[in-house]
């Protein structure tokens, strides 16, 4: 049965169409790569599955929750239970240290829990970064910060928004080393937007979006 | 633990932006030592333009309903009321000089040293000495230090004028003596013909009750002119600083939502980022709620010890000397601070809230 189920989603804006009726499947423990150019929608779409965007029309189930029926607040809900972000911008705190950082991910899903934010920030490998603040942490450490920030409570689904677009290919190669890592610890599902085809080609399938269409749909 | 957890963060993110929370709480400071110190004035002003005016004079006059004179134990009661600022007797009668009516008015002397009459020459030092209205100069051809005799029946007495007095009233018309020259002169000690009454302005109604409440064969004149006129003026004096006070706060409010609303434009990442790891609105307005709480508390506290100051300040310059601000003013100050915090932080946070934070956070 599909983890994430996207049926005939339509989002239309005051003058544009960013999705024009996209359907797709996502299996259970899947690292599903999105591929396409600037505008093809493909950041729309993740956003609708993560639930920080509605669809104009359609319908998104994730593990059998229609989540566009959901309130703001069982939204709210969702996102800090099912889902973890990773954005192109870290968009960290610039206030919190690192292990900060990671515990208000904590705060606003239970109880913030200092060692197992630390925890989760050694797997990352920023175990002697976890009392630096972001701007003292390079490009490549705060998107692993967002990382750990992503996975800290467990989600079923990691949604990555070009997580390296801001990244050398050194630093590129290191981020997608270490979420296949623990992809293949921990299972979870992953879908992640790039416009890059080196880094398309680190996932289980690849989804190619053209003007708000899915125009392709490979297995690697 | 929650709870915990929220003073952590909150800590953290007062802590860590301190300029900013200082700057807005400088700003609720100014506005609520504005309007502190202008509500501190107005209070105060009552009390103080009243005792100014006292130098208009007595605002109630009482007069005998039968017969000539009120006996002296009245005014001892008069001046025990409530809102009496003070209350003295006075004499009238004639007598003549040269074969002329003159009419005499004896008053308490030393008040009206207090109450800033103009004199021409000097006040009278002893039972000798009187004063004559300005217009007797012209009348009746006398001058400073010169003797008149004045015949009341058969009784004949002998005064120095050692100065003139301008009131622009009947005292111009009139010899000024002292109570007990003017009982001697008449022959009814301990009487008076009328006895002036200066009360609290706008508590008139009240002392009229009073007086007629506790004597009897008193009549009670409100001296309108005077009294309309001070009512008139602490209005519309009072007015003019509730106005001043309502465009000051507007203003300051206006200011302040400008600073709130930057500080949380600044933050619209931070909002955006809280929506995304799972913040419901309510999560995300609580700790923005306490922030402007904190801010507006603060603010509060500085800004009426900076309003008491500013009050005692300009009372200093206008009355040279201090005024009483009510100590209600306090709690008034810390409510309008929080009041004005929370009024300026709600549009901006809630106008935030509504952003969309896919958008937000794709923005670079």
């Amino acid at each position: 049965m599909s983890l994430i189920e996207v049926k005939n989603v339509i989002k239309e804006y005051e003058t544009a169409h960013a999705l024009r009726g996209v359907s797709m499947n996502v299996e259970q423990g899947q690292w599903l790569n999105i591929m396409g150019s600037s505008g093809s929608g493909k950041s729309t779409l993740l956003n609708i599955i993560g639930g920080l965007d509605t669809a104009s029309s359609g319908d998104v189930l994730i593990d059998s929750v229609n989540i566009e029926s959901l309130s703001e607040d069982e939204l709210a809900l969702f996102r800090s239970e099912k889902v973890g972000f990773i954005f192109q911008q870290s968009h960290l705190i610039p206030y919190l240290t690192a292990v900060e950082n990671v515990m208000l991910a904590q705060y606003f899903h239970s109880m913030a829990d200092e060692a197992e934010a630390e925890e989760a920030l050694k797997r990352v490998g920023l175990g002697s970064r976890l009392h630096h603040r972001p701007s003292q942490l390079s490009g490549g450490e705060q998107q692993r910060i967002c990382i750990a920030r992503a996975l800290i409570n467990s989600p079923e689904i990691l949604l990555a928004d070009e997580p390296t677009g801001n990244l050398d290919r050194d630093n590129t190669k290191v981020i997608l080393e270490l979420l296949k890592s623990l992809h293949s610890e921990n299972h979870f599902t992953i879908v992640l937007v790039t416009h890059d085809p080196f880094v398309s080609k680190w996932g289980e399938r690849i989804l190619l979006m053209e003007d708000g269409h899915i125009v392709g749909d490979e297995r690697i | 633990m929650k709870r915990r957890g929220f003073y952590f963060f909150f800590r953290k993110s007062i802590t860590q932006r301190t300029g900013r929370v200082v700057i807005a709480s400088l700003s609720v400071m100014l506005a609520v030592a504005t309007v502190t110190g202008l509500m501190g004035i107005t209070a105060g002003i009552k009390d103080k333009l009243g005792s100014e005016l006292q130098a208009y004079g007595a605002n109630l006059i009482l007069s005998p309903e039968q017969g000539d004179y009120l006996i002296h134990d009245m005014l001892k009661t008069v001046s025990s009321l409530d809102s009496v600022e003070y209350a003295s007797g006075q004499v009238f009668g004639r007598v003549f000089i040269h074969k002329e009516s003159a009419e005499i008015i004896g008053l308490d002397m030393k008040r009206m040293r207090e109450s800033g009459w103009r004199l021409e020459g000097s006040w009278p030092v002893n039972e000798r000495e009187i004063i004559a209205g300005v217009n007797l100069k012209e009348v009746l051809k006398i001058d400073k230090g010169e003797g008149v005799s004045f015949q009341h029946g058969k009784k004949v007495l002998q005064f120095i004028v050692s100065g003139f007095v301008e009131r622009g009233g009947p005292e111009d018309n009139a010899f000024i003596v002292s109570i007990p020259q003017a009982w001697n002169l008449m022959g009814i000690d301990g009487k008076f013909s009328a006895i002036l009454v200066r009360g609290t302005s706008g508590e008139l109604e009240g002392i009229t009750a009073a007086i007629k409440n506790g004597t009897t064969g008193i009549r009670v004149k409100t001296l309108r002119q005077v009294a309309v006129a001070e009512e008139s003026l602490l209005k519309k004096i009072q007015l003019l600083m509730i106005l001043v006070t309502a465009v000051v706060l507007f203003a300051a409010i206006v200011s302040i939502m400008s600073t709130m609303g930057a500080n949380v434009l600044e933050r619209r990442d931070e909002i955006g980022l809280m929506k995304a790891i799972g913040a419901t609105k309510n999560n995300i307005r609580f700790f923005y709620i306490v922030e402007a709480v904190l801010i507006g508390f603060g603010g509060g506290i500085a800004g009426y010890i900076l309003g008491y100051l500013f009050a005692q300040a300009v009372s200093w310059g206008a009355f040279h000397s201090f005024i009483s601000v009510p100590y209600y003013l306090v709690i008034v100050s810390i409510a309008a601070g929080m009041s004005i915090s929370l009024l300026s932080s709600h549009f901006p946070v809630s106008d935030a809230l509504k952003y969309n934070p896919a958008v937000i956070l794709r923005e670079e």
